[in-house]
């Protein structure tokens, strides 16, 4: 059967489509319903990418990567109803050679510090209230090791389920859970310590 | 109390379970301080990460267009031979720098034998050369590339050039901090040789993607 192109549909009738049905077309070579799956994944592509980073014309140059790499491999994908798992571990490998491939040039990192349990950690509501809550965060999540930081900004930012991310991470379902759970008491420490210092 | 298992906890921070579920597992929080903490914590998490505004992304399909329509090709360009050659050169005086002014055996280290071992680290005059010679090959090898670009960039999309502009412009301003602090010392005078390298990877980067954008 040929499948009609989504060529000279209006933007409302485009949205119309699942991500199933523009993966179809798009192995079938209709170049319009790629465009549809840019316009609907770029922007979360690009924060993971800025998240990881951490560098504004690294992160557009990566996003561009992602789709490249993506539009070449698009009769490899095995679970189309997965297509935002599959496009965030293409991310996560052009990512992780930008970083190797910085990395060759500059200082070793700083060791990463392994959580702690914050105990008597402070109640978060006043973070959400903070107009340096954007700042604070940035800096919480600037002090995780990168693949710990992609594990979980997949979970909370993006809402993947803990086997896309095993799968876009190619780890184990339990490293998944651990490196998430270590990744989110790490992050509770600074913006507790941020949180404490309001206090006082 | 029993608790709620925490990825439950999670589930229902990210609006994820059914709803007669998520009743459940609320009426429970609300009399428990600790899942209720806890709780207040996930959501807390989300909300900051979520309500950050997205990057515009429409500008970056006209790279990605222009990529699909013409692969990636390898083109043997006179301007690849100025690279090649710079890097090694520069390869040679980083030898020959680390060679010449490598440390003599540790010593106790007191005041004086610090500050001798740091007039050690002062340039041989050899490694100086050497590594004069490789910043020349490296600027020879900039301006090669930097016609290539200009050569190219009137045919260039012009959101795309301007992208282009801005990653030049930072590689610039990077190399020129790192030659700001430039003195007669090996590991400063190496780091302006890292710098060279990496604004020439840019340019590198940037004529490859023009090439590949206009054939």
């Amino acid at each position: 059967m040929r499948i009609a192109s989504l060529q000279g549909e209006v933007p409302s009738a485009r949205d119309r489509h699942s991500d199933e049905e523009l993966l179809s077309r798009a192995c079938a070579g209709d170049a319009e319903a790629f465009r549809v799956i840019f316009d609907r994944q770029a922007p979360g592509v690009r924060r993971f990418l800025g998240d990881l980073l951490r560098d504004d014309a690294a992160a557009d140059e990566g996003t561009q990567e992602t789709f490249v790499r993506a539009h070449q491999r698009l009769p490899t994908i095995e679970e189309p109803g997965k297509l935002q798992g599959w496009l965030f571990g293409i991310a996560r490998m052009v990512s992780f050679e930008h970083l190797r491939r910085k990395r060759r040039d500059a200082l070793p990192a700083a060791p990463v510090d392994e959580p702690v349990q914050v105990d008597r950690a402070p109640s978060p509501e006043a973070l959400l209230l903070s107009a340096e809550s954007d700042r604070v965060l940035d800096g919480a999540l600037a002090h995780l090791a990168e693949e710990r930081r992609a594990a979980l900004l997949m979970r909370i930012d993006h809402g993947l389920g803990y086997g896309e991310i095993a799968s876009a991470m190619g780890w184990p379902l339990q490293k998944v859970k651990n490196e998430i759970h270590r990744a989110r008491l790490q992050l509770r420490v600074s913006l507790a310590g941020y949180l404490d210092e309001g206090a006082r | 109390m029993t608790h709620v298992p925490a990825d439950e906890l999670e589930s229902l921070a990210l609006d994820e379970l059914s709803r007669d579920r998520a009743a459940q597992v609320e009426a429970h929080a609300a009399a428990c301080p600790q899942c209720a903490h806890e709780l207040s914590w996930l959501r807390a998490e989300r909300t900051l990460l979520t309500r950050r505004p997205l990057a515009q992304t429409a500008h970056l399909w006209a790279g990605i267009a222009a990529r699909l329509r013409h692969p990636r090709r390898r083109p043997h360009r006179a301007w690849r031979i100025s690279v090649g050659a710079a890097v090694a050169a520069a390869a040679a005086a980083v030898l020959v720098a680390t060679v010449r002014t490598r440390p003599e055996p540790a010593a106790p280290q007191t005041p004086q034998a610090t500050r001798q071992q740091r007039q050690r680290s002062a340039i041989d005059p050899k490694a100086l050369a050497a590594l004069d010679r490789a910043e020349a090959d490296y600027r020879d090898a900039a301006k090669v590339l930097e016609a290539e670009y200009a050569r190219l960039r009137p045919r260039l999309d012009p959101e795309m050039a301007r992208r282009w502009d801005e990653t030049l412009t930072r590689a610039r301003a990077q190399l020129g901090e790192s030659r700001a602090v430039a003195a007669d010392d090996v590991n400063v005078r190496m780091r302006v040789l890292d710098g060279y390298a990496g604004y020439l990877r840019s340019l590198r980067d940037v004529v490859q993607e023009s090439e590949e954008a206009n054939p």
